[in-house]
């Protein structure tokens, strides 16, 4: 597991989910159809990537194929960072 | 013969505007006589399969055109729909269903709770389920939506209905005790539908964007007002993508929009306004709770030829009470403006008699528009209809113009985003931790949700428990939107010489 991917895991575990079990999170779980973040949770979520990450989240990037999974934030980061 | 019933006026409706657009829903645009058609074939399904006149019918469908189709077609049918949170649980959603006797459940299969429902209740509940794949009624491939799209071929069915039975249950509130199903009439619905179209002079031009959900009043108006007018209602389910909403607003050229105070302070955050031509827009409405003069200035400032309505409502009275007209909004800020046509409002003190201009009390109204009562709950249902007149609850003046001011709240009730939530669900939830000793929950004020959710928490003597378990426990237990946002552990509550919990006092505990 990298390290962002560890990053996210535990940030979405601790802040959304209340548990250290890895087994409850899986990485293409989509964050909206699980109920696991809601739209107030996904601006945390943001302000999280944007201040860890050191990326800034543009309006026409917040769409789910960069942010509703774990999967896809981990290939948003890969992209800002590239 | 057809009374004046929405069923009547959506079959009316789509006579007149057939092949306008009355639901868009991501790729689908369904027409009027589209989706009457389905509203019939729906209905003949549940009268086929054993639907009886005044058979409860519960929905637990996200905002969608199968969501529309059903809703008018038990009340088609005769039956009595009962639309449910699609965020709730499962122990919320058993509840009402038991509560309200439902013979049917129609869910969507895609549900979270699809699978334990199906489970408890597939023996003695008619299920019809829309299935995942489903992307309209002539496409479905499973179950017994199918059998749905088999069983008719005609787009006729009587609707000799009586407009002062039951046409539909809202619950505004959860498991605690007894849930209050609010109980509406087909005339409930029509009238206040009737009033809304006229204040808002609605056409069949208009097209709204919709972020409401239909199973609360607020979104329900939306829905029925439009399809009246012959409309375009356009769904966006999500408000997790705020730019999402404003760029269907630009691409659908949408002539409305409404929200409650949240959804204009997420958008505001989050969106600049300035980055899209929202020049389609004919009219704003904003309910569910105050919001900022600084923020209505701000919409207003962006948008200066929309019409900005506030309006006041609660699902006692079906959803409208009051709006104020938009050419008062700077004039008379801070109002909800005046009765909707054929309503009144009296202001009136603890003796029940109405008070003088300026003088605050409680307000109560009468218009056809109140409802019937609480579902299978005289006693409820007689505190609050008095003599024919709503008790609200809400505390408020009125001005030497009849202009209505909301002052506060008399009932212990939170408001977080659009969603009415009882201190008595939460704590509920958090006292079945076993290293609880006491709760005690609180709406404190938020700048986004207007307030969110504070547990305040005594734990068992000598026991370790932290936040983290009771979130776990609560994410488990309640809804999204009725998570704590803040949880504080404390020694002693305070509470009155009766040992009532004081609630106010718990904003300030840390």
């Amino acid at each position: 597991m990298s390290d962002a991917e560890t990053q996210v895991r535990n940030y979405i575990l601790d802040n959304f989910l209340f548990t250290e079990d890895q087994s409850q999170l899986a990485n293409d779980d989509s964050f909206l159809e699980k109920g696991i973040v809601d739209s107030t949770g996904m601006l945390e979520v943001i302000l999280f990537l944007e201040d860890d990450f050191e990326i800034t989240v543009k309006d026409d990037e917040m769409v789910p194929a960069n942010l509703d999974s774990v999967s896809n934030i981990l290939k948003f980061i890969q992209s800002k960072q590239a | 013969m057809e009374s004046q019933t929405i069923v009547a006026n959506l079959k009316a409706t789509a006579q007149r505007y057939k092949d306008n657009e009355a639901i868009v829903y991501k790729d689908r645009r369904v027409t009027y006589s589209q989706l009457w058609f389905d509203v019939c074939r729906i209905a003949d399904f549940l009268k086929q399969n054993g639907l009886q006149d005044g058979d409860r019918v519960t929905l637990v469908v996200e905002n969608s055109p199968e969501f529309v189709a059903s809703y008018y077609a038990v009340l088609a049918a005769k039956g009595v729909v009962v639309a449910l949170n699609t965020a709730a649980k499962h122990r919320d959603i058993a509840n009402w269903l038991n509560h309200c006797g439902a013979n049917w459940l129609i869910i969507d299969e895609k549900h979270g709770e699809f699978a334990q429902l199906h489970e408890t209740f597939n023996d003695e509940i008619n299920l019809l389920i829309v299935p995942k794949d489903s992307d309209s009624l002539n496409t479905v491939s499973s179950n017994n939506w199918r059998e749905v799209n088999n069983s008719y071929t005609d787009s006729t069915i009587p609707l000799d209905i009586d407009p002062n039975k039951p046409a539909a249950i809202i619950y505004t509130s959860g498991t605690t005790g007894t849930p209050k199903g609010v109980t509406l009439s087909h005339i409930n619905l029509s009238s206040n539908v009737s009033s809304i179209v006229a204040y808002l002079g609605l056409v069949s031009d208009d097209r709204i964007l919709n972020i409401l959900p239909f199973y609360y009043s607020y979104g329900n108006s939306v829905l029925h007002t439009h399809l009246a007018a012959g409309a375009t209602v356009i769904l966006e389910n999500s408000l997790t993508y705020p730019h999402v909403i404003l760029e269907k607003i630009v691409a659908e050229r949408a002539t409305a929009f409404s929200g409650v105070p949240s959804t204009f302070t997420l958008l505001l955050r989050r969106v600049d306004f300035n980055n899209y031509d929202l020049s389609s827009l004919r009219y704003i409405t904003q309910a569910g709770g105050p919001m900022t003069p600084h923020h209505i200035k701000q919409i207003t400032d962006f948008l200066p030829d929309a019409s900005f309505f506030v309006m006041y409502g609660q699902t006692e009275a079906t959803a409208r009470i009051s709006y104020l007209p938009p050419e008062q909004l700077f004039e008379k800020l801070g109002s909800v403006g005046i009765p909707i046509p054929g309503e009144e409002i009296e202001i009136r003190n603890n003796k029940n008699q109405a008070v003088k201009v300026n003088e605050k009390g409680e307000i109560y109204v009468s218009g056809d528009n109140v409802m019937l009562g609480y579902w299978r709950n005289e006693a409820l249902t007689s505190e609050v209809i008095v003599d024919g007149w709503l008790k609200t609850g809400d505390l408020a003046y009125k001005d030497e113009d009849g202009y209505v001011y909301i002052t506060g709240r008399s009932s212990d009730m939170m408001k977080v985003g659009a969603h009415r939530i009882s201190p008595k669900e939460i704590e509920e939830v958090i006292s079945e931790i076993p290293a609880v000793s006491e709760v005690a929950v609180v709406g404190v004020p938020d700048p986004m949700l207007g307030e969110c959710i504070k547990a305040v928490v005594i734990p068992n003597l000598g026991v370790d428990l932290s936040k983290r378990e009771i979130m776990a426990h609560c994410k488990k237990n309640l809804a999204i939107y009725k998570l704590p946002k803040l949880v504080v552990f404390t020694t002693e509550l305070p509470k009155t010489a009766s040992g009532k919990v004081r609630r106010f006092m718990l904003i300030d505990i840390d």
